[in-house]
């Protein structure tokens, strides 16, 4: 009886598996809830969430679905969202995980659903989303007090705040979207260095012989205009450029206006000297001389070049550059229409076009 | 059939591609043998490699091994030469003038830059970044390269992007190994000219035992970007213990006397170029910062924190 039941088994088997086996093969397709949405936004996002919790009771298959939902974050762009995050922690089942004694919390209680949260938090970290205490409140619901991910999460809240706001360069939380606000905060962050430094947008417009009809932010101090004044006529200026600055994942491209490097200023006078003590110079504007002591050295005289300008254009084209020049001349730099100014562009940026038209202006920049 | 062969194709582009992996890039971390998602292990025991697997080092055959070290021995002994004199005539400094920059490396010379290795994660078949490190147009020294965040699709690396400059181990004669002592000092100085985008500083404490292997105390090191040089002080205290790039929950402050290399990494996950100028690398004695170590050193529940 028994062997027979065993024989009508083993053969049924063979013809059971063929038939499941070209089953699968014709009939698999996978069907992906966030491929199907036609708008990537975040409210469709949350929809397919809300739509897994509510197909099944059970939610079987939940951490592959947080997996997957991991993954099509940027796509949705909501990487950068905590509420989405809590709403993936929100499928997680409560109550169930929570070890009930020693062995299981030592043994890492439901060790895969434990390993997705701390992946889903791994993710958080990577992308700079700061958890809240209510994500706290859900991951105890889910793990309890002994869970890898709690403790993940603690290490989170311990860390983060400390570096959050490290940086000395403040950046808005949001980047803005405008280029030229985005130029603008580089060459704020750049000139920092100088806090008498004044940052200007002008419009090329202003230049009625320039092709280019672009914004430029500028920036100058006036200290930079006295080291520009003193530049002697028969040296050239360098435009030297374009040079990267990150502003988080953005990049600004700007240009720097070189002077020539200034003798280094040299005090070979004893201080311990006694034998020749000269009047004292007295107090700027009340007794003795009325002008200050000239200052020699400043943070613009680096040693590849004195730095008298730095600017970001629109287009980042020699055009541009060239609008700048006659700009700065236009705001008290008269001496900018006497000295010839070389440009010395590591690529060519921009339009190829747009210098293929302007053989002439190429001549005129390095005569003028 | 044709599903026979096709599996067939498949098994061997893996296997063709997991033989050149594993040819250069030996990780025992990433190695993965069986189909079974596993947490990653923990090495709470017994660690066999300084190098955590990693190791790049040359195999050479002992006969080639013996006729390296003649030629070593002429210079090795100039060293110990010179080891000889300073412990005789050098006097031991006790006091760091306050104020003063004592410079550890300046880079006005390229031969300055040969005592750094450059490591990024292509080196490994990890990734794609690449970097290096070279004399800069203005005469210093510059460390510029690609960051690139691309994941290799090999099934096993699951992050990448990452370039490291690192200090060779400082040595006595006849390759004893020596440690950098300053104790003296409580500051960090660099002065650079970065790309706005910020580095971490790494300073490696290899201790004797294996658990101290990887402890690395890091910074951030966030660059202003611009034409303008910038020195950045950084206080010793404010360096965070990690080990294998891991923030450990117990912290300690850093043994001055045992630091063993000094490195700078990029690894932001942003792609693209990156340029770090870097003129000088020196310490400093902070009179005014009299802290000891920056992070609360408080005691908390059991079994939920260093576990």
């Amino acid at each position: 009886m028994n062997v027979n039941r065993l024989r009508n088994l083993l053969r049924a088997r063979p013809t059971l598996f063929s038939v499941r086996w070209n089953n699968s093969e014709n009939k698999l397709a996978i069907y992906d809830p966030f491929y199907a949405k036609p708008k990537k936004t975040k409210e469709t996002y949350l929809e397919v969430i809300k739509k897994f919790e509510d197909q099944d009771t059970r939610r079987r298959g939940h951490v592959e679905f947080i997996y997957a939902a991991l993954r099509r974050m940027k796509e949705f762009g909501v990487q950068k969202d905590l509420e989405v995050y809590k709403a993936l922690v929100d499928v997680l089942p409560k109550g169930k995980f929570i070890p009930t004694n020693i062995f299981q919390s030592e043994f890492m209680h439901y060790p895969k659903q434990q390993q997705c949260a701390v992946d889903l938090l791994d993710q958080m970290e990577d992308n700079g989303v700061m958890p809240d205490t209510e994500m706290e409140q859900m991951l105890l619901n889910v793990f309890g007090r002994r869970g890898i991910p709690l403790r993940k999460y603690w290490r989170m809240m311990y860390w983060m705040p400390k570096f959050k706001n490290l940086s000395p360069w403040h950046l808005p939380d949001q980047l803005p979207g405008d280029t030229l606000e985005l130029a603008r905060l580089a060459i704020q962050r750049i000139t920092s260095v100088d806090p008498d430094t004044r940052v200007d947008t002008w419009q090329t417009e202003e230049i009625e012989a320039s092709l280019d009809k672009t914004w430029i932010v500028s920036a100058q101090s006036r200290t930079q205009q006295v080291l520009l004044s003193e530049q002697p006529l028969d040296e050239p200026l360098v435009i030297k450029g374009p040079f990267n600055v990150y502003l988080r994942d953005q990049v600004v491209t700007y240009f720097i206006l070189l002077g020539k490097i200034r003798p280094e200023y040299k005090d070979e006078s004893d201080t311990d000297d006694v034998s020749n003590i000269p009047r004292p110079p007295g107090i700027p504007g009340v007794i003795g001389k009325v002008t200050l002591p000239q200052v020699k050295s400043t943070t613009h005289e680096q040693d590849d070049g004195t730095i008298v300008a730095v600017c970001a254009t629109g287009t980042s084209s020699r055009d541009s550059l060239l609008s700048w020049i006659r700009l700065l001349e236009k705001n008290n730099n008269p001496l900018l229409s006497s000295i010839p100014v070389i440009f010395t562009l590591v690529a060519p940026s921009s339009d190829v076009s747009l210098f293929e038209t302007q053989p002439a202006t190429q001549n005129e920049k390095n005569e003028s | 059939m044709a599903l026979c062969r096709n599996w067939k194709t498949y098994s061997l582009q893996g296997y063709r591609s997991f033989s050149i992996l594993c040819r250069q890039c030996d990780a025992s971390a990433l190695k993965i043998h069986s189909n079974v998602n596993v947490s990653p292990k923990r090495l709470l025991f017994w660690e066999k490699d300084r190098k955590g697997g990693y190791d790049a080092k040359e195999k050479v055959s002992t006969l080639q091994h013996i006729m390296k070290g003649f030629k070593e021995i002429k210079s090795e002994f100039k060293l110990l030469g010179e080891e000889a004199k300073e412990f005789l005539a050098a006097d031991p400094l006790l006091i760091a003038r306050p104020g003063e920059t004592d410079l550890l490396w300046c880079f006005n010379e390229p031969k300055v830059l040969e005592q750094f290795v450059t490591t990024s994660d292509s080196d490994h078949n990890q990734g794609y970044s690449s970097c290096s490190f070279s004399p800069s147009p203005a005469g210093r020294a510059l460390f510029h390269g690609y960051l690139d965040t691309r994941v290799p699709k090999d099934g096993r690396v699951k992050k990448a992007g990452y370039c490291a400059l690192r200090s060779q181990r400082t040595r006595k004669a006849f390759k004893r190994e020596a440690t950098y002592n300053w104790h003296l000092y409580n500051t960090l100085v660099v002065k650079l000219r970065g790309d706005g985008r910020s580095y971490l500083l790494n300073i490696s404490c290899e201790g004797y035992y294996d658990i101290t292997w990887n402890d690395i105390y890091h910074y951030v090191l966030f660059t202003r970007g611009g034409p303008y040089w910038q020195i950045a002080k950084i206080p010793f205290s404010k360096f965070i213990l990690g080990s294998k790039g891991l923030i450990q929950d117990k912290q300690s402050r850093m043994r001055l006397d045992r630091v063993t290399h000094f490195g700078i990494s990029c690894g932001d996950k942003i792609d693209g170029p990156f340029n770090l100028e870097l003129e000088y690398i020196g310490l400093e004695f902070d009179p005014t910062h009299d802290e000891d170590f920056a992070y609360e050193m408080y005691k908390t529940d059991r079994y939920i924190v260093g576990v």
